[in-house]
């Protein structure tokens, strides 16, 4: 990138530089030209000498100013060499047009959902309209209520949330979401940092009991917190008062609306172009190869090579068996030997057979 | 795995660099095509006034009217200039915005950053708004590249005059591509496009549509006798089509009087179009989804029960249905997720094994143990164990 910035540097200099010029000089030949032309109305005996003379200057003047020009041409195409060398690869060759054929719509609605799902409500409808899309209208009634009560988060204002946290109580609960203790916890911290210690403990009174059984260590932990109230920044609880935790209380408030939605937390479609972007050499350079075989990379049952994906974007597992190196599949489960190891059904009838295992 | 790989991530970004470059130089040529023009017909009539004034065959003053009128030249040709060189300023800012843009990127020093996740995002708009200019959503991709401050990174103004041209072509008029085509002559004619004798040979057959015959011939001498080299089979034929009706039967003269031959013509001016502009064929996000998809999927993916909300191959009415025809993940060595807690399992956090043989991390077990008095409930079956059950399983 360095060498194609310094390049670059040298167009944009000389761009302004001959653009200045060229202006410039032909101001100069009108001049000249005018010039040329008072001369002849007070000297008129000396025409052919005034003529010459601007005839000389003429030439002089525009031949700086194409050469100026060609100059020019030259550090862009000069620049344009050296950013071909960086971007040789045709692209395209990474991407089937018939794989995505006829679903144009779903594509569509794909891109639609995710403007709505990142709160994005005007630019949706604009989407919607003019692709017309049949979208229903409470997906988007429901993001809305995400996005006001987040808000109300990021102002520290717990109180929709808590409400709307207390209606989805059992949900939460079978997810094993922390998020409405979370929700308590950090309102209590509210009452203690505006040192309202009595409606601090009356709160914890009556919020706290329900989730005893799941969070006893950490109520412990808050109501010790009571008596550092007026002092908790240099307190042992001073970690209540991270901002982290707010941060967190966001995400995880998005996360659990979202996945009671039936919702990733996270845009599916920015997580498979993030994705994509960082997959795109490896998939160019199998495509290159296929395609020299006259094998389309697209048509394969499965890709050839792995393509590296962060922890994260991981989600489901894979089984590759240790001795056929072979990914598993329903048809040729993992299977686990009584010693613990596991390796996928195939191998271990080639291994032995007549023995019983237990399926992985 | 968390650092970035600058150059592989860059891989993309050929039009966004490629684009204005090609702009940029389009626009240097017309101001020194112009230049030159006015210049060389400068010179000539200088130095023929002078001839003429020294063989005194004009007078002082015709000399002054012609130098009059040379000044008048000259001040339009100000005012030319004046207007492309605005324009190649702006591809030139847009060019160096673009530029520190990629740049911003390889200072980023890891996937996980913020900051990765705040370029990731305008990389997603960017190729969004590629993605409806192609499709004639423009409205939403202005829209998109304002909310977003980003008018700098995308070529509105490049699909908006493809636009023009299409829509003209969608009202069965050549009009605005013939024009097109005389502006971008020298570099059609290096990527050998035949677009133009094409659009001649349509506004030929709708003369001869139209009945109007001694027209048609005329034109055909004018217009399409010059592609003689390259197209003589082709000419021929539609000369034998002033013997055809309209309503033949006849194959190849039937096939001529198609009207779907506009539909060929606008998706050849969308390939020329986007070959001369350094626009990759295909939008951005098609390709990029491909990849990324393929990526991704995994055989689970399309089994209910093990769906996963976070998978984005799992949702099965919208990115699943994309993925379909793709291939694969491949995967060379074994990743566990663990169901209970969505974490990776290795040899921190250990696969165990229940009496069932369902396999969970260890950090979850214990977890769920020590708030159970030391019970385990397999999620999928319901089924309850004590912790001391467990088996360590080996996945190598
Ligand atoms: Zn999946």
């Amino acid at each position: 990138m360095d060498s194609i910035s310094k390049e670059f540097s040298k167009v944009e200099k000389k761009q302004q530089e001959v653009a200045d010029s060229t202006i410039d000089n032909i101001d100069k030949i009108i001049n000249e030209i005018q010039e040329a032309q008072k001369r002849l109305e007070t000297d008129p005996v000396s025409a052919g000498a005034i003529l010459k003379e601007l005839e000389l200057k003429f030439k002089e003047l525009t031949t700086k100013t194409l050469e100026s020009h060609k100059e020019l041409q030259k550090v862009i195409i000069r620049y344009e060499k050296i950013v071909d060398k960086k971007w040789k690869n045709d692209i395209t060759i990474a991407s089937n047009p018939e794989v995505f054929a006829n679903k144009e719509k779903v594509l569509n609605t794909t891109v639609a959902l995710h403007f709505i799902r990142e709160g994005r409500f005007e630019l949706a409808n604009t989407f919607i309209r003019e692709a017309q899309l049949d979208i229903p209208n409470t997906i988007q009634t429901q993001f809305h209520e995400m996005y006001q009560i987040l808000g109300d988060i990021k102002l520290e204002k717990l109180e929709p949330a808590i409400e709307w946290a207390r209606t989805k109580s059992k949900e939460l609960e079978k997810r094993g979401s922390t998020l409405e203790f979370e929700l308590h916890r950090q309102r209590y911290v509210q009452l203690l940092i505006d040192n309202r210690r009595e409606e601090a403990l009356v709160y914890a009174k009556k919020k706290f009991p329900l989730f005893h059984s799941r969070h006893i260590f950490d109520i412990k932990r808050l109501m010790c917190a009571l008596a550092f109230s007026n002092r908790l920044s240099t307190s042992p609880y001073k970690d209540l008062l991270s901002p982290d935790l707010w941060i967190e209380l966001q995400n995880k408030f998005m996360r659990d609306f979202c996945n009671l939605l039936g919702m990733s937390s996270e845009s599916p479609l920015y997580i498979s172009v993030t994705v994509g972007a960082t997959a795109l050499p490896t998939i160019l350079k199998m495509a290159t190869i296929m395609k020299e075989k006259k094998n389309e990379w697209s048509q394969q049952d499965e890709l050839p090579v792995e393509v590296p994906l962060p922890d994260y974007m991981r989600y489901h597992s894979i089984f590759a068996c240790p001795v056929s190196k072979e990914q598993s599949t329903e048809k040729n489960p993992p299977m686990m030997l009584p010693c613990g190891h596991v390796i996928c059904h195939e191998s271990l009838n080639k291994l032995s057979r007549g023995n019983s295992f237990q399926p992985f | 795995m968390n650092k970035l790989n600058y150059d592989g991530l860059l891989v993309l970004e050929q039009p966004f660099i490629k684009v204005p470059l090609e702009q940029l130089k389009k626009t240097a040529k017309v101001s020194q095509k112009e230049l030159d023009k006015e210049f060389t017909k400068s010179n000539l009539t200088v130095s023929d006034l002078t001839n003429k004034i020294n063989q005194g065959k004009i007078g002082v003053s015709d000399a002054s009217t012609a130098l009059e009128g040379m000044v008048g030249r000259l001040q339009s040709l100000k005012r030319k200039l004046n207007d492309t060189k605005v324009e190649e300023a702006m591809y030139v800012s847009r060019s160096k915005q673009r530029l520190s843009h990629l740049n911003e990127l390889t200072h980023i020093p890891s996937a996980n950053s913020e900051a990765y996740t705040q370029w990731s995002r305008v990389r997603l708009d960017r190729i969004l708004v590629d993605y409806m200019l192609r499709e004639g959503f423009s409205e939403t991709a202005l829209h998109l590249a304002k909310a977003e401050s980003i008018e700098a990174y995308v070529d509105v103004e490049l699909f908006s005059q493809a636009r023009r041209v299409e829509q003209a072509l969608q009202r069965f008029s050549c009009t605005e591509a013939l024009r097109w085509c005389n502006d971008n002559k020298s570099n059609l004619r290096k990527m050998q496009s035949t677009f133009e004798f094409n659009l001649r040979l349509q506004e030929f057959i709708e003369l001869i549509r139209a009945g109007k015959k001694s027209e048609s011939i005329a034109y055909a001498k004018k217009n399409l006798n010059s592609f003689q080299e390259n197209h003589m089979k082709e000419i021929q034929q539609a000369m034998t089509l002033l013997a055809f009706q309209p309503n033949t039967k006849c194959p190849p003269y039937k096939k001529l009087y198609d009207k779907s031959r506009w539909d060929a013509l606008i998706a050849q001016f969308r390939a020329d179009n986007f070959a001369l502009n350094s626009l990759t064929s295909q939008p951005l996000l098609t390709v990029t989804l491909q990849a990324g998809l393929s990526a991704l999927k995994t055989p689970m993916c399309s089994q209910p029960d093990n769906r996963n909300i976070n998978c984005p191959v799992c949702s099965p009415d919208t990115l699943g249905l994309l993925a379909q025809n793709l291939p694969l993940s491949h995967h060379v060595n074994s990743t566990i997720v663990c169901r209970l807690s969505g974490e990776i399992i290795d040899e921190d956090n250990p696969p165990m094994s229940l009496p069932n043989g369902y396999v969970y991390s260890l950090k979850a077990l214990e977890e769920m143990s020590s708030k159970n008095n030391g019970q385990i409930k397999c999620p999928r079956t319901e089924k309850v164990y004590d912790f001391k059950d467990l088996k360590k399983v080996f996945i190598s």
